[in-house]
């Protein structure tokens, strides 16, 4: 870089701290305490924090204990396994209650983020139906700002999100037949959209095909990130919403078993995120329809765009995966699969 | 005689209650703005005093400047979130301080930015131009900051004292010019410092800073100059030895404010203390010591006492250095150049004094006026070598 010759009157002007970039724009929401919502964790995986692999990785490597990451071992476990699918069946009804909150989330270690969240969590729970199943969504209103919740899929226009907007103490019924098969998103659509998605209400929704996929340990990734400081960019990128959870508490999945990964992107202000896997590689079926399948170890998607992985790990051992924007990826959006025998 | 001084006694009054009322203000706190509304939340900014760079780690010295207090929960380097450990408190109350210890394998001379967020996720981020070994103390540092105090501060004046025999030789209406010079020597770096004072103080934290803090030291200073002049010249116009002595104490201030400017910056890696820079504040500081030494043209002084003037004048530089160089000052920095302008302009009054009573033609003569006007472009030329 080119040295800089000080004048003798800047001398000490300059010597004295810079102003700091001045950051300012917090919202102040009083964020309320997340309530409950249907609990949809099919798996009672117990996962550990990698503290047992400490050491061998040197000190900046961001495993186990030294990744900074909130909670405990299984908290996120209802985002991560999806309830499970159910076979075809016509006329079938699958009823889920979203609720809109406003919940203040830990999304790194002592940072706290005002969010609105569907049922406490950022992303929401996720939605699951098989195709023809009538999908029956009850969605109440309990943040402080109107909101609606927006489906992908094919559904009719009324049903769509985007007019019927609920306002805060408000109730409103999704009800629609679930189509096509692959992997969805629901979000709010309430103006402004970027506000509002950028605040956490969004989440993953699955619609399995009426010939079901092969059995495999099924594993729901979104990836997203949080702007606490208000100024047009993310501070923290996560999935599932905390940063570097899969850092400290990675994934245990089986050697040789088929992995499914359910892989969305609801990332505001950045262009593309993306999903990188270390030392194998999978298939990738984009939006989860269709016969073309993708051979890769990285996959990028836009905001709205996701897709379906599928892998058999051939080695055991931690195996990284995390973002390949590498500024994405230490700013939190990074972990592992320990795959075991 | 008595009531000159009660005069000036009663000028500082609107000083003194201004400085107070800012105190009340600043205390005060919100309380005023409850009557009226709903305060936007606290902007939860830290401010970073210090970034220093030791092999394989980064200290990051933050105060918390605002009322509430200030959690420190997340810690970035160049846009990348780091572990790291706090010592002293994590959560900070009002003006307190904690250093963040980061282990960080940095790059030398490469430009570097570190965060820190707060609980509430606001992230102050400060840039370092060039990341650079923070030199620590050691006996070597502080022998090598006295030796470029020295070469920068006591030297040059002891070699302008060298013009004194040339002036005993000069005319009385020379001598005068001389005198104006001095003046305007002085009236320059009174402005500069003054300058100096407000641009820190617009650095610091609203707390700490404030125009009443540059007013309290310009006030203070000139107030004690104004008290010490007139012991010295036993309560009439400052001359020869007496006045020499105010104008080395005057510079010494300044110098003291030059000093601590150069340790702090070179301390941070935003100084290069080349040749080039230390040649020319040798260059400008030749000129002081002929401002010291035309008081004493027509006074018999000892070698000692002209050695003790350089010292009064210029070893203020080394201690500056040391200050600079070792610890983080910056409320120092604001009061002490405000300090310097207080005094620099009370010597300018004192030997306004002298050449009204004593130059042929008083203050409106051709050589007070160009002598004065040649004073300040002499600061302002030399000046640039020290650019």
């Amino acid at each position: 870089m080119p040295k800089t010759r000080l004048t003798r009157r800047k001398l000490l002007a300059a010597a004295a701290p810079l102003a700091a970039a001045p950051l300012v724009g917090k919202l102040a929401l009083d964020g309320q305490a997340a309530a409950g919502g249907h609990d949809h964790s099919a798996h009672s995986h117990t996962r550990e924090p990698a503290s047992h692999l400490q050491g061998t990785m040197g000190h900046a490597a961001m495993v186990g204990d030294e990744a900074p990451a909130v909670g405990g071992p299984n908290d996120l476990d209802a985002l991560l396994y999806p309830p499970p699918a159910l076979p075809y069946k016509p006329g079938r009804v699958r009823e889920y209650t979203l609720t809109a909150l406003d919940t203040e989330l830990e999304v790194a270690p002592g940072v706290f983020f005002p969010a609105w969240t569907y049922n406490g969590t950022a992303p929401g729970p996720v939605v699951r139906a098989t195709e023809g199943d009538v999908l029956r969504v009850r969605f109440r209103n309990e943040g402080s700002h109107p909101h609606t919740i927006h489906f992908h899929g094919i559904h009719p226009s009324k049903m769509d999100g985007v007019f019927e907007v609920v306002p805060s103490g408000g109730e409103f019924t999704y009800e629609f037949e679930a189509q096509p098969a692959g992997l969805h998103l629901y979000h709010c659509h309430a103006t402004p959209l970027k506000k509002h998605i950028q605040k956490g209400l969004y989440g993953a929704f699955i619609i399995d095909p009426k010939e079901q996929r092969p059995p495999a340990q099924e594993l729901v990734m979104v990836m997203n990130g949080f702007d606490t400081d208000g100024d047009g960019e993310n501070n923290f990128y996560t999935v599932n919403g905390r940063s570097f959870y899969y850092a400290r508490y990675p994934i245990r999945v089986r050697r040789s078993q088929l992995v499914r990964i359910y892989l969305a992107n609801l990332t505001e202000f950045d262009l593309v995120n993306s999903l990188h896997l270390h030392a194998d590689f999978f298939r990738y079926q984009p939006t989860g329809t269709g016969d073309h399948w993708e051979y890769t170890d990285t996959v990028m998607q836009c905001q709205g765009q996701r897709g379906v992985i599928e892998i058999e790990f051939g080695g055991t051992g931690l195996h990284m995966f995390h973002a390949h924007q590498s500024e994405f990826a230490e700013l939190g959006w990074m972990g592992f699969f320990e795959v075991v025998d | 005689m008595r009531g000159r001084v009660g005069w000036r006694l009663w000028a500082l009054v609107p000083v003194l209650l201004l400085a107070l009322t800012v105190g009340v203000v600043v205390t005060s706190g919100s309380s005023l703005v409850d009557l009226v509304g709903t305060n936007p939340p606290p902007v939860d900014e830290f401010d970073i005093r210090r970034v220093e760079f030791e092999p394989g780690e980064i200290r990051i010295t933050v105060r918390n400047p605002q009322p509430d207090e200030l959690t420190i929960a997340n810690v970035n380097v160049d846009d990348a979130i780091v572990p790291f450990t706090v010592d002293g408190p994590t959560t900070l109350g009002r003006l307190r301080s904690s250093t963040i210890v980061v282990p960080f394998d940095w790059v030398e001379d490469d430009p570097i930015t570190v965060g820190v967020t707060s609980s509430t996720g606001i992230e102050t981020v400060k840039e370092i131009l060039a990341a650079v070994e923070t030199p620590s103390a050691s006996a070597k540092g502080f022998l090598g900051y006295a030796l470029i105090g020295t070469l920068v501060g006591i030297l040059p004046i002891a070699l302008g004292l060298l013009w004194l025999p040339a002036l005993r030789q000069a005319s009385a209406a020379w001598l005068s010019a001389f005198m104006a010079f001095t003046a305007g020597l002085l009236a320059f770096l009174g402005v500069e410092a003054l300058s100096e004072s407000f641009e820190l103080q617009s650095l610091l934290p609203l707390g700490l800073g404030g125009s009443g803090l540059v007013l309290l030291g310009v006030a203070l200073s000139f107030l004690g100059m104004t008290a010490l002049a007139g012991r010295l010249s036993g309560g009439g116009t400052a001359t020869g030895l007496a006045l020499a002595l105010l104008v080395a104490i005057g510079i010494g201030v300044h110098n003291f404010g030059e000093g601590l400017a150069i340790g702090a910056s070179f301390a941070v890696g935003e100084l290069q203390l080349g040749t080039f820079l230390i040649m020319g504040f040798m260059i400008h500081n030749v000129t002081e010591g002929l401002g010291i030494a035309t008081p004493v043209a027509k006074t018999r002084v000892t070698l000692l006492v002209l050695a003790g003037l350089a010292l009064v004048a210029g070893a203020p530089t080394i201690l500056g250095a040391w200050i600079g160089g070792y610890t983080s000052n910056d409320v120092l920095g604001a009061l002490f150049f405000a300090i310097a302008a207080g005094a620099a302009f009370q010597v300018v009054v004192e030997v306004g004094r002298y050449v009204a009573r004593r130059a042929p033609g008083g203050l409106t003569s051709g050589y007070a006026i160009g002598g004065f006007l040649a004073g300040i472009a002499a600061m302002y030329v030399t000046g640039i070598l020290a650019a």
